[in-house]
């Protein structure tokens, strides 16, 4: 069977067609998951004045961003919040483990100091 | 065992937007499309006798969008009858299209169907692979409800375009997949992110590491790293990206179904040409709703979901109980083990996505919905469990015959 030809779409781009129902209540999705975003993610944009393709564009290239951008922002904070957990945790133990290899030595010193200060 | 099935590595949906089944493959004879014209019709406003005809355009014929809200699929589907006992008969999609402009020859539209040589890609697939002509949409409504079926098995009672919640213990297919153990693989692929997802209130929202681009799934055709599930959105709008200027390809009036057809090609083409993701896929091509254009065949009843509607069924006064179909919409399924003219007449509609996505990859999940529960699959599981004689991936040696489209630069 010889290749099918797919013919070469003629129509031209248009983004100022104005957005259909369909793209209207996308917006009205992402302006809820907008909404739900804390503040400094948000796109600045007001939703109602979106009236063409383009502009549903825009808005939904801005949101969807901000929506993975606000994941990945939770993803590392949880990482580092819980490095952090993890952080003093460690420090207590490497300072226990410290304190019982130094301690005789360091109290006796401290105090033999002490006597001949004093 | 049947190899096509011992093979399948990967499911691919493709979710194109607003064509009825007559509309896009009608003109395909002998599949329960329009073989004789003559046989059908719907009143105009002046009560002519309106007859399907094989004038449709690309673009430019169909705006203002057709509506498809459930008010005005119910006048489609019941020609203006509220009563109690009522009969479906397909006889309002004139008058439906004429309320919105008011213009009886350009209502008329809305009956018109394409020639098969206008659809290279499309009719090209149904005649070579598997085409199902009683796949319905979910709804009798419009593409968020009805694309929530695809995802969920059901629209949580809606059936109109708002957002919805996800009610327990029901849960997408994607996640059913990814926290399934052993753990399986499942995207959602929009086009960009300036056409970004029609699945924003619940799963780009809260999920957004099941979402990748366009680009990536092209990729993973090519480099055989397709994730074991895969559903593709097309390109919503016309926008400027970084990669150029983008055309809409969802082929939703009025955007340009050329564009569309290209956009089945490519993914055709790209699992194609990696002959390891080509044995190990099957890619259905299926459309959300008829758009409110014209098709002939009575969506039957079906089992009534769990939940009710808050719009009322104009026959009962009462909720709608999600217990009828929406109108026929075109499906086609895809695979080397599928034998070629394959036409498939069992009742199907989204639901039977996330069904078959579960079944095969065999997904303990007892929470599905009554809809999802009752839905027809269109790939069975290998292991004795399926119905054989339903397997449309039954060839015993892959085909090397299949069709190859040459895309324009």
């Amino acid at each position: 069977m010889d290749p099918i030809p797919v013919p070469k779409p003629k129509s031209v781009r248009n983004p100022n067609r104005p957005a259909s129902s369909l793209l209207l209540a996308q917006v009205h999705h992402l302006r809820e998951a907008e909404k739900n975003l804390p503040t400094r993610y948000h796109s600045g944009i007001f939703h109602k004045s979106l009236i063409t393709e383009g502009d549903v564009a825009r808005y939904a290239q801005s949101v969807t961003e901000a929506i993975h951008k606000a994941h990945n922002d939770a993803a590392k904070d949880r990482a580092k919040a819980a490095a952090k957990r993890k952080a003093p945790r460690r420090r207590a133990q490497a300072d226990r483990t410290t304190q019982r290899k130094r301690q005789p030595g360091e109290k006796k010193k401290a105090r033999t100091k002490a006597g001949r200060k004093g | 065992m049947l190899p096509g099935l011992d093979n399948l590595r990967h499911i691919v949906v493709l979710m194109m937007e607003n064509r009825s089944f007559d509309h896009m493959l009608g003109s395909l004879p002998g599949i329960g499309g329009i073989d004789d014209a003559g046989a059908f019709s719907n009143p105009d406003t002046n009560d002519n006798p309106v007859q399907p005809q094989a004038l449709a355009e690309f673009q430019g014929q169909l705006n203002p969008d057709p509506d498809h809200h459930f008010p005005a699929v119910d006048l489609q589907i019941f020609g203006n009858a509220t009563n109690r006992g009522r009969q479906a008969n397909m006889q309002g999609f004139v008058k439906s299209y004429f309320n919105q402009r008011q213009d009886v020859a350009h209502s008329q539209k809305i009956m018109y169907y394409f020639q098969r040589k206008d659809l290279p890609v499309l009719t090209t697939l149904a005649l070579q692979f598997a085409v199902f002509n009683r796949w319905f949409a979910s709804i009798p409504g419009p593409t968020i409800c009805n694309r929530a079926f695809a995802h969920y098995g059901t629209s949580f009672g809606r059936v109109d375009m708002n957002p919805f919640d996800v009610i327990e213990p029901i849960k997408s297919i994607y996640t059913r997949m990814v926290t399934a153990n052993p753990a399986r693989t499942a995207k959602v692929y929009y086009y960009d992110t300036a056409s970004s997802s029609m699945e924003v209130p619940n799963l780009l929202q809260n999920q957004p590491q099941v979402f990748g681009q366009y680009r990536d799934f092209l990729s993973a055709c090519d480099n055989n790293s397709l994730p074991q599930y895969s559903f593709v959105e097309p390109n919503y709008t016309d926008h400027d990206s970084d990669s150029g200027e983008e055309v809409a390809n969802d082929q939703h009036p009025d955007h340009d179904v050329q564009a569309g057809e290209l956009l089945i090609a490519e993914v055709y083409s790209h699992i194609k040409n990696n002959p390891k993701t080509w044995a190990t896929t099957a890619l259905l091509v299926v459309y959300d709703e008829h758009g409110g254009i014209f098709d002939h065949v009575i969506p039957p009843p079906c089992v009534k979901d769990r939940f009710q509607s808050s719009q009322l069924d104009p026959s009962t006064g009462q909720g709608f109980f999600f217990d009828r179909l929406g109108v026929r919409v075109p499906a086609v399924l895809v695979s080397p083990w599928i034998p070629k003219e394959k036409v498939v007449d069992r009742v199907f509609d989204h639901a039977s996505i996330p069904a078959t996505v579960t079944k095969f990859f065999q997904l303990n999940y007892p929470d599905a919905g009554p809809r999802e529960k009752a839905a027809d699959v269109f790939i069975e599981p290998n292991d004795g469990s399926g119905n054989m004689a339903n397997n449309l991936l039954s060839l015993d040696v892959m085909r090397t015959d299949c069709p190859d489209f040459t895309l324009p630069s």
